[in-house]
């Protein structure tokens, strides 16, 4: 290819894959011959002075004029820390606060540390952050450049979310020494044919489930397995397009319309457990640094139960720390499943277990051997930066050298609570689900789990109301569950009110309840109650698969006004713990160098 | 001026959980002010409840309270801390630096200064006092200053129910009309209304949603260029611009959801010193005595009318955005300006030599593109506003609009690797088209004439379906000079694309 054209497309920011794809040639010949014209970026310095004061801090970008390079050599060992890009729903400031870890990690242990991010709004771009900063694309190309112009010793994409991880083996593929746990092992996480495989070995058991490249496999899933089952693509973060799905019209439509199947990227068919318990284990290893099996260390660095059931997306559910309900049995089965996967898996660093608990029975729903959107939470929780001793772990220190080997099992609560951006999206239905949508999370903290659970809620700006009234409407399944609920309130002093089919069941159960009309009955109905005030919280859960219209305009108009809103009954089991213990004793603050 | 020695203690108030407008930025903000103010010897005591930032980390300040940040809340930490200070016979002060943690901790800030608090502990406000926050704040008083020192501003009215709202539109005379609740984040609940039912609709909704009852309706500047400055000031009245920021889109689209650019790119150096000179104007005149101020202006491209949006008395977004693109970092210099220092006795740790009061130079572009979610709310609108309705950014840095432009688009994890060319296929709705196909003219002007997450793109199909720049410009209202760039990226692709055998 002429060297004048080529040299022009770069400085116009045309990467390789499109040169590649405009003239009919792949990305690695682009890149080849690039690199033999000596066509590579030169990287210059931002120094607030337009080159006219020398510069000490090293944050650069590169761009394709053609003049100085302000590089500047070292001999350090370098380690490439790859952030995580824009924030998105699903991807955070969770994984930013990791990268930022490794760095500062790094730094103590004698690595020089080059952070590659193009996130304006994190601490990664800090220049105080890392030794060097590389504001720029996370793309193989100039992720590619950075680390061959600087001779790199290895690089960090574990701790970056899924943008870094889709670039591993890519990297890998040219000659980068991803550090940690292996790419492979990553593959073997997130392959569902290796995965299950493995599990298979193991003797761990997991949700029966299915693979479907196209509709009709699909449907063949589903019936073999039986409804309601749960539908996915591989390798996304977030929950991307996952839904749960209870009948055949239901799954054709999200095989035509929602997902795009093909053999590479099969769609996953899982059975739902329906009521199940799910409990997200974060843990920390050094046992693939070893050759033996028996040698090295691995720590659960924290285990949170949901409070919500099964089925919504773990970034979107509240979760406990330490789990309040699971029995001593179920919880060493889970480290003893934790424990087989970090060994088989190899793990140097970070490893997330999802789990599902449905009686005493521990079914593994997903492994995740790298760093997850809990390890802060946790890491808080138990007063140890798990992600900086990840990163230290894996760039060779074991964790016997680095004095954590036994697990913390925290005399007070944690509770993390999510934060939803529906009063942005007007009409949108705000009911929980497998697709994560929550932008951010939350805290509580309490020697006490009523108060740590108000503490969530005042945190995420839905404080738990002490008295008033509450609207309670729940679907059918709920309504053997729900005159328990609605006497607990009662019992703090709450008036509660109804439409008919709720209403029958509490009064049955001997309660005193204010009818209401339903929306299509008459006024005033709960919207109106809603507008003036007339209630300070509502619980009300989803009638079936589809949501009808008037329940979501008491949802949304619940958001709306600002009144707190529980759309499971463990949600509103939880708030009255928390009510209950707020009226009793009210509250306190306490900085966490006390609680550690 | 030295560094104030009567300080003991700073309690800095956090952002709390990410929302939508209102992002990590701010524990970069937050994180910067407690390693400076910690550097000067300070006591540091923070609170934040959002457990995913690093300012929370255990190192970062003295006393760390994951706790609520509620006015209730804080000022159960304010009873505690000032006990702790009387057990250890502690002479100095506690102070409150309420500027780093956006618009939570002004808000809550305000409110224990309202309701009494503050004064009640004998706690100070540091960075920025009650006056000069509210005066920045309260749309109208904000209006009035501004015409007091003979400033442009658009025709507007603030209500506290419809039936005065009603009286403003009515003074207004002409649709569309922009309505803005007071003190709400990221333009919480405000919008653009093009007739009667809209303008009741959101009305209502924007004095609900405002926690003064108070909405701002204004004339429309939609298709005005929009303009950024982030301005600093310290105790002796030295103001400084640290960047200037252009936004591609023009007013009506969020400035946290418009693609931006630094510098600014189509204005003369006369005009730029215009508002330069009219940015000083304002920080002095709302009484910022030290710190970082946001002030965006809108220029009417047909006469060049200028006149003043607004003005954040406090570290924003877009200060973030403006350290990243400078290199200058206006959260910690503003967190030491307000333990006392001048401009000119702090060092700017890039270059060791100049003091911070140099106002920074930049030889390259900024490109920043926001990144949105709509595919996760299905049901929503998702037309863009001046409600914030992105998720997060994407910034490269390039020595032209046109390289930076393009690692920005490929920075953003949407699948594209640049404007356009990169066999990646376009899906419209339910219709696919081939990455290289003309896409039809009404589905261009349709997406070009209506703001929405994939207007960049959309200028390229324009331009390849031969769309004159005139008529782009017709359609958006983005400035012709951005469009004649993109033209020369376009072109460029039919250049590559002709060397194909």
């Amino acid at each position: 290819m002429n060297k004048d054209l080529l040299a022009k497309a770069k400085s116009l920011g045309f990467s390789d894959r499109q040169i590649a794809h405009l003239t009919g040639r792949t990305e690695d010949d682009i890149r080849a011959e690039r690199k033999k014209l000596g066509l590579v970026p030169s990287y210059r310095l931002v120094d607030t002075c337009a080159a006219e004061f020398e510069a000490y801090t090293p944050y650069y970008y590169s761009t394709y004029d053609r003049g100085d390079d302000e590089i500047r050599p070292s001999g350090k060992r370098k380690v490439m820390i790859l952030g995580g890009g824009p924030n998105r729903i699903g991807q955070g400031i969770e994984f930013d606060y990791c990268c930022v870890h490794a760095a500062f990690a790094l730094k103590e242990d004698g690595f020089e540390t080059l952070m590659v991010n193009s996130n304006p709004e994190t601490v990664s771009t800090d220049y105080d952050t890392s030794d060097k900063l590389f504001f720029e694309p996370l793309t193989l190309e100039d992720v590619l450049h950075i680390y061959e112009r600087e001779q790199c010793w290895g690089a960090i994409a574990q701790f970056g979310g899924q943008t870094p991880l889709n670039l591993a083996l890519g990297l890998q593929k040219n000659g980068v020494n991803i550090i940690g746990t292996s790419p492979q092992s990553i593959e073997i996480a997130e392959d569902r044919k290796l995965f299950a495989a493995m599990l298979r070995k193991l003797n761990i058991p997991q949700p029966p489930n299915g693979l479907a490249t196209n509709e009709a496999e699909a449907l063949e899933a589903a019936h073999k397995l039986g409804y309601p089952v749960l539908v996915r693509p591989s390798f996304v973060l977030g929950g991307r397009a996952m839904q749960i799905v209870y009948s055949d019209a239901e799954l054709t439509h999200y095989m035509r319309f929602a997902v795009e199947a093909s053999p590479e990227r099969p769609v996953l068919v899982d059975k739902f457990l329906e009521d199940a318990t799910e409990v997200d284990v974060d843990c920390i290893a050094d046992v693939g640094q070893f050759s033996k099996p028996g040698q090295g260390t691995i720590v659960m660095g924290g285990v949170l139960e949901h409070i919500e059931y099964a089925g919504v997306h773990s970034g979107d559910a509240a979760m406990v720390l330490p789990p309040h309900t699971l029995s001593p049995k179920v919880i060493g089965t889970i480290r003893e499943y934790t424990h087989a996967m970090a060994q088989e898996l190899k793990v140097i660093g970070l490893m997330n277990v999802q789990y599902a608990v449905k009686g005493e029975t521990v079914y593994v729903l997903e492994v995740n051997p790298r760093a997850s959107r809990t390890v802060p939470f946790v890491s808080k929780a138990i007063g140890v930066p798990l992600a900086k001793l990840a990163a230290k772990v894996m760039a060779g220190k074991t964790l016997a050298e680095l004095g954590f080997t036994e697990e913390i099992w925290t005399k007070y609560w944690a509770v993390k609570e999510s934060v939803f951006p529906f009063n942005r999206f007007h009409g949108q239905d705000i009911l929980l689900s497998p697709e994560m949508r929550s932008t951010g999370e939350v805290m509580g903290l309490d020697a006490d789990l009523g108060i740590a659970y108000a503490k969530s809620q005042m945190a995420a700006n839905a404080p738990l109301p002490l008295g008033g009234r509450v609207f309670i409407s729940v679907s059918d399944a709920h309504k053997h569950e729900v005159a328990e609920v609605a006497r607990q309130f009662a019992e703090l002093g709450f008036e509660l009110i109804s439409t008919s089919g709720t209403a029958t069941v509490l009064e049955k159960a001997g309660l005193k309840v204010q009818r209401l009309f339903k929306l299509t009955e008459g006024r005033p109905n709960a919207l109106d109650l809603l507008k003036n005030r007339e209630i300070q919280l509502v619980i009300n859960t989803p009638a079936g698969q589809t949501p009808r219209a008037d329940e979501i305009r008491i949802r949304t108009t619940a958001i709306y006004t600002g009144t707190p809103i529980m759309t499971t009954l463990s949600g509103a089991r939880a708030a009255a713990l928390g009510i209950a213990a707020l009226k009793k004793s009210g509250y306190e603050v306490k900085p966490v160098q006390a609680y550690h | 001026m030295p560094k104030r020695t009567d300080i003991h203690s700073v309690l800095i108030i956090g952002a709390g959980p990410i929302v939508i407008g209102q992002a990590c930025e701010f524990d970069y903000s937050g994180t910067q002010a407690c390693k400076a103010l910690k550097e000067e010897g300070y006591r540091v005591i923070l609170v934040n409840s959002n457990p995913a930032t690093i300012m929370t980390d255990p190192e970062f300040a003295d006393h760390t309270y994951i706790e609520p940040i509620t006015p209730e809340c804080v000022e159960k930490i304010i009873a505690r801390e000032m006990a702790e200070l009387k057990r250890l016979g502690v002479q100095g002060k506690l102070v409150l630096l309420p500027t780093l943690g956006g618009q939570t901790a002004l808000n809550t800030a305000m409110a224990l200064h309202r309701n009494g608090a503050l004064e009640r502990h004998g706690v100070e406000m540091i960075g920025a006092n009650a006056r000069a926050i509210e005066r920045g704040e309260d749309r109208q008083i904000f209006k009035d200053l501004m015409i007091k020192i003979g400033l442009d501003v658009p025709i507007s009215g603030t209500a506290h129910n419809v039936e005065e709202a009603r009286a403003v539109a009515e003074r207004i005379g002409r649709f569309p009309l922009i309505i803005r609740p007071a003190y709400t984040l990221g333009g919480t609940g405000g919008g653009i209304a093009y007739n009667r039912e809209e303008f009741e609709e959101i009305a209502k909704r924007g004095l609900e949603l405002s926690p003064v009852s108070e909405v701002l309706v204004e004339e429309s500047l939609l298709g005005w260029k929009e303009y950024e400055m982030e301005v600093m000031r310290d105790r002796a009245d030295n103001c400084v611009i640290i960047c200037s920021i252009e936004n591609f889109d023009p007013m009506g689209v969020h400035t946290g959801d418009s693609i931006t650019v630094a510098p600014i790119q189509t204005l003369t150096d006369k005009e730029y010193q215009i508002m330069r000179d009219a940015s000083f104007a304002v920080i002095r005149e709302i009484g910022v005595e030290t710190g970082g101020s946001n002030i965006q202006f809108a220029v009417n491209p047909d006469n060049g009318r200028l006149v003043i949006i607004e003005m954040n008395p406090r570290v924003s977004r877009s200060s973030a955005l403006a350290s990243k693109a400078t290199g200058f970092p206006i959260a910690k210099i503003a967190a030491k300006l307000a333990v006392g220092y001048l401009l000119d006795e702090i060092r700017n740790d890039i270059t060791r030599e100049t003091p911070a009061s140099f106002e920074p130079t930049i030889d390259y572009v900024v490109t920043k593109v926001p990144r949105f979610a709509f595919e996760k709310f299905p049901q929503a609108d998702p037309t863009l506003n001046t409600q914030m309705k992105s998720v997060g950014e994407a910034m490269a840095i390039g020595r032209t609009f046109k390289e930076s432009l393009q690692k920005c688009l490929r920075s953003l994890e949407i699948g594209r690797s640049g404007l356009g060319g990169d066999g990646k296929p376009w899906r419209i709705g339910a219709e696919v088209y081939g990455d290289r196909d003309i896409l039809p003219r009404d589905v261009i002007t349709r997406k070009l004439s209506v703001p929405n997450a994939e207007r960049i793109f959309f200028i390229r199909h324009a331009l390849r379906a031969g769309l004159t720049i005139d008529e782009i410009f017709t359609l958006t209202k983005i400035d012709r000079w951005f469009l004649t760039q993109m033209k020369e990226i376009v072109d460029f692709e039919e250049v590559l694309a002709g060397t194909k055998n």
